[in-house]
């Protein structure tokens, strides 16, 4: 199952701490979006096996004061 | 009941994320990959029993760890004759609990690697090796194995034990192995990999909520040996062959669950994030200068096709070169065969005639339908129906896939 994860953050985030989730072979895809109004945010693609396991993953992720978004991708 | 299945789903995602490196931490300590595995499965039911009712620990790898630890004491102090492990493993149990700090994923790595290692152990038989690795770093329950490879769960349990009671008898140390020694341990580990992708990809019967299961896992532990072993040209090379692979899986059968062949897919289905994937492997293979392996090759010849948006575009003639390194590497008719299939997409049909003919005494290849099936086409190509006709019914006679016979036996009758 691929979920898509979407960081807003009020500062910059060094990389978004990517390392957890690529040594744990879950992670596709990772990239920073253009700054908006709340902050600067990024993107990681991964892919577990349950839902439970997105949230676990990312939980463990120190992501001070940001908002997380945890969404399934549809499958076609 | 509903917060008490979330619980019980949430203990399941912790678990395939941390069993492995409770058990590769335990064993380091240990010198016990059994005796690990078995403490680790202790913690697992202590969770099960406490945290429905206490709530998920903040730190569940952690509380995981500890418990196992505490259990793996009790049951090592009930051995009398392990006194000065004991010390070791209560000294651990004093210190603060791991947080993610460098040095510490060093460690962890390295555990990790070891228990790679020690799964894939040359001294077990391809089955046990399987079942070990998606029992002890893809945290599979023995259940789980056994609906993914068609077996009673109890066939699943034997093998785990008779494993475990192998590796204690040949006395295999716990470690990432030196010297020349890496290679081949390596390429065991890759095999089993491999394997159990193949599992997953290539059977069309079985469960069908194992199966991909199983080339999802492969490729997930093939991307973290990636990571603990980066400097390794093959494990690039087989992480980059699965993921364009695993990118065809949706264009791969048709509706009616019929096999659709490379060259006829619909490539609007393949996934195309993934054959970035695998590309972007491919040169970290390639960026280590190292003489090609046998995965790398299979890599770049799925890669020609990855590259190619539409069918007529692949390059067969650097499709022909591949394969001769191939056959260089690891020689076989059926790799020549290819070859020959190869040379006459870039050279025109008489290239892949030549060889086909020079390689049709192969012993392997004898009663290979796909040899004259080959050679029909070709023929065919040339303009020299009767022969070819003749090559087809060959073939169907041959085959024992009723589709494929029909299937030959219309080519054959098409030639008139």
């Amino acid at each position: 199952m691929r979920f898509m994860v979407f960081v807003r953050s009020p500062k910059p985030l060094a990389a978004l701490h990517r390392d957890s989730l690529l040594r744990a072979g879950v992670l596709l895809d990772a990239g920073d979006l253009v700054p908006e109004a709340y902050g600067v945010s990024g993107y990681w693609l991964i892919d577990v096996r349950s839902r439970e396991e997105a949230v676990e993953r990312v939980r463990r992720i120190p992501l001070p004061a940001c908002v997380v978004e945890i969404r399934e991708v549809a499958v076609v | 009941m509903g917060a008490t299945t979330s619980v019980r789903r949430t203990i399941d995602a912790v678990w395939r994320m941390e069993s492995a490196k409770v058990i590769a931490a335990l064993a380091r300590y240990t010198r016990d990959v059994g005796l690990a595995e078995e403490m680790a499965q202790d913690a697992l039911v202590a969770a099960l029993e406490q945290w429905p009712d206490e709530g998920v620990p903040r730190n569940p790898g952690a509380w995981l760890m500890t418990t196992a630890k505490r259990r793996a004491i009790d049951q090592i102090r009930r051995r009398e004759n392990f006194n000065r492990k004991v010390e070791e493993i209560g000294r651990d149990v004093q210190e603060a609990t791991p947080d993610a700090s460098e040095g510490i994923e060093d460690e962890i790595g390295d555990d990790l690697l070891s228990l790679m290692f020690t799964a894939c152990h040359p001294v077990l038989g391809t089955e046990a090796r399987v079942a070990l690795t998606l029992k002890m770093l893809g945290g599979l329950k023995t259940e789980e194995i056994a609906r993914a490879f068609l077996v009673s769960d109890s066939t699943v349990a034997q093998r785990i034990v008779r494993a475990k009671k192998a590796l204690a008898d040949a006395g295999v140390p716990f470690e990432v192995p030196e010297g020349p020694e890496l290679a081949t341990r390596l390429a065991s580990v890759l095999e089993v990999i491999y394997l159990i992708f193949n599992e997953g990809y290539s059977a069309t019967q079985g469960d069908h909520w194992m199966r991909p299961e199983l080339c999802a896992e492969a490729l997930r532990l093939g991307r973290v040996l990636a990571e603990l072993a980066p400097k390794e040209a093959e494990v690039h090379g087989l992480v980059a062959l699965m993921e364009i692979q695993a990118s065809r899986s949706k264009a791969r059968t048709g509706p009616g669950g019929e096999p659709v062949l490379l060259l006829e897919q619909d490539r609007g289905k393949w996934d195309w994030l993934l054959i970035g994937r695998g590309l972007k492997a491919l040169e970290r293979a390639e960026a280590l200068n190292q003489p090609p392996g046998p995965y790398y090759v299979q890599a770049a010849l799925a890669a020609c096709h990855g590259r190619a948006r539409k069918a007529e575009d692949t390059d067969w003639q650097r499709i022909a070169t591949l394969y001769q390194v191939l056959a260089q590497i690891s020689p076989s008719p059926i790799v020549e065969l290819n070859r020959a299939v190869a040379l006459s997409m870039a050279y025109g049909p008489a290239a892949g005639l030549a060889l086909v003919d020079e390689i049709a005494g192969e012993k392997a290849l004898q009663g290979y339908h796909l040899l004259p099936s080959v050679r029909g086409d070709f023929l065919l190509k040339l303009g020299r129906n009767q022969e070819a006709k003749a090559e087809f019914e060959k073939a169907a006679a041959l085959t024992r896939n009723e589709r494929e016979k029909t299937l030959l036996l219309e080519r054959a009758a098409a030639c008139d």
